[in-house]
């Protein structure tokens, strides 16, 4: 075992570890976007709304998203929406946390007890404004910790990343495998990078929440 | 013209029909006690009022404006007609303040500056202006059904509802909603209520509205209706409810 070879290529695990979390971070608010307007549409009235987003919850969960990120990059570019690497990953993963997002907003939205509502529109307050300021403060605190674990599911799936030549953190590590040979070392090395991001996001979350979620939870 | 007046009002839910032809009309300064059996459709009643549910066939009218789910104004005419539920439903992620000055902060009722002496003046009429900065969960039942009450007073409504307000309570912290609601009555409120507290109904109503079946069976001034009532179901759930 030996980690030497490894350190001249700092830079690159660093830039890649970027990549990574870059990737992670879009996809995740671009997916939380499409999350909670799908929730919206899914418990609104316009029914041919709730079949498009039902059967976009229902594909995108049931493929392999190492294949969503494959169609987004090698076949979209044939209906003229050519992306680089980086860009059609963000799309992919974005719609692929958007799609598990949208059913745990939903449940979220779904635990705000009915009267809660109607005291919002006794106080003559619009729908726009209850939705706002009534149902969906609790609602995001109820799906929270939903949304961070599979939040930390999408940071360990953009390694899927590499398969279309994104420069993300499991891609530098292939790269510099093959230049070194080192094949424990090197994934030893990125596997802790990935722990390491993981856990800080967890404690990331959980300050996040406390400043968030003030309130006291029902006794 | 009466503030609130019911016409003839049905309402069915799935094959219940719950209103089968409800008629009434109360005055402004009124206070109007409406008491029967559950089931009697007196909740449904007082929801249909505001809006909450609507009518099958008759009409209400509120200040002499037809009231129903999809009318124009129907944010504008909930600004004037308060309701108090039994849960409170106060909003547990804001603090008593906020869920007072929410409302007349988003319709546009009084500007920023004006709204923490607007929460403590409601406050102060429900007598809690100490619980000011407090969460509702902290609170104690009563204490959170006199918050909803001061939200509801923040709107300076024309007419209040209150829909079985003190059934969640434990019997101790009745009283104090009571109490609050007794004065809102001296200070000229309209007030229709739903209430098993007959007590309440006697002393403070001007007239008792005893519904049965679906129907208005038989109304009057609360100390003739209590000492006589007309019809043998009156009668028994007076018997009952002492």
């Amino acid at each position: 075992m030996n980690f030497l070879p490894l350190w001249r290529y700092q830079n690159q695990l660093i830039d890649g570890a970027i990549v990574t979390l870059e990737l992670t971070v879009i996809s995740a608010l671009a997916g939380l976007v499409i999350g909670i307007a799908g929730a919206v549409a899914l418990k609104g009235r316009i029914t041919p709304l709730r079949w498009l987003v039902r059967g976009y919850i229902e594909l995108f969960r049931n493929t392999p998203s190492l294949i969503q990120i494959f169609i987004v990059f090698f076949v979209l570019p044939s209906f003229g929406l050519k992306l680089p690497a980086f860009e059609a990953a963000c799309v992919a993963l974005s719609l692929y946390f958007g799609a598990y997002s949208v059913e745990i907003i939903r449940a979220g939205l779904d635990s705000i007890p009915r009267s809660q509502i109607e005291a919002g529109q006794c106080l003559g307050l619009s729908g726009w404004q209850v939705f706002r300021h009534i149902i969906l403060p609790p609602a995001l605190r109820n799906a929270y910790p939903a949304v961070t674990s599979q939040f930390v599911l999408l940071l360990l799936g953009t390694s899927l990343a590499s398969q279309v030549a994104t420069d993300e953190l499991f891609h530098v590590a292939g790269f510099i495998e093959s230049r070194t040979y080192r094949s424990f070392e090197v994934y030893a090395v990125i596997c802790a990078v990935y722990f390491a991001m993981a856990m800080s996001f967890k404690a990331l979350f959980a300050i996040i929440s406390l400043a968030a979620f003030r309130w006291p939870r029902r006794r | 013209m009466a503030l609130v007046e019911i016409r003839d009002v049905h309402k069915t839910f799935g094959k219940v029909e719950v209103l089968k032809g409800v008629s009434l009309d109360v005055e402004e300064g009124e206070i109007v006690t409406i008491i029967g059996r559950s089931g009697s459709g007196k909740s449904t009643l007082l929801r249909c009022i505001n809006a909450l549910e609507s009518v099958d066939t008759g009409e209400i009218r509120v200040e002499g404006q037809k009231v129903h789910a999809k009318m124009p104004d129907l944010k504008k005419f909930r600004q004037r007609v308060g309701i108090v539920f039994q849960a409170f439903n106060l909003f547990p992620h804001l603090k008593v303040e906020r869920n007072i000055t929410l409302a007349p902060l988003l319709t546009g009722r009084i500007d920023k500056a004006k709204a923490r002496a607007l929460a403590e003046d409601v406050l102060t009429r429900v007598g809690l202006a100490d619980k000011i900065d407090a969460w509702p969960e902290q609170l104690s039942g009563g204490q959170q059904q006199r918050v909803a009450i001061a939200r509801c007073l923040a709107m300076a409504p024309h007419l209040m509802l209150f829909d079985e307000v003190t059934s969640a309570l434990d019997p101790e912290l009745v009283g104090e909603v009571l109490k609050v609601m007794e004065a809102m009555a001296k200070q000229g409120m309209t007030m229709i209520l739903v209430t098993h507290e007959m007590g309440f109904a006697r002393n403070v109503a001007n007239r008792i509205v005893f519904m049965h079946q679906g129907r208005v069976w038989e109304q009057g001034p609360p100390a003739k209706l209590f000492a006589n009532p007309e019809t043998p179901e009156l009668a028994s759930f007076i018997a009952s409810a002492k």
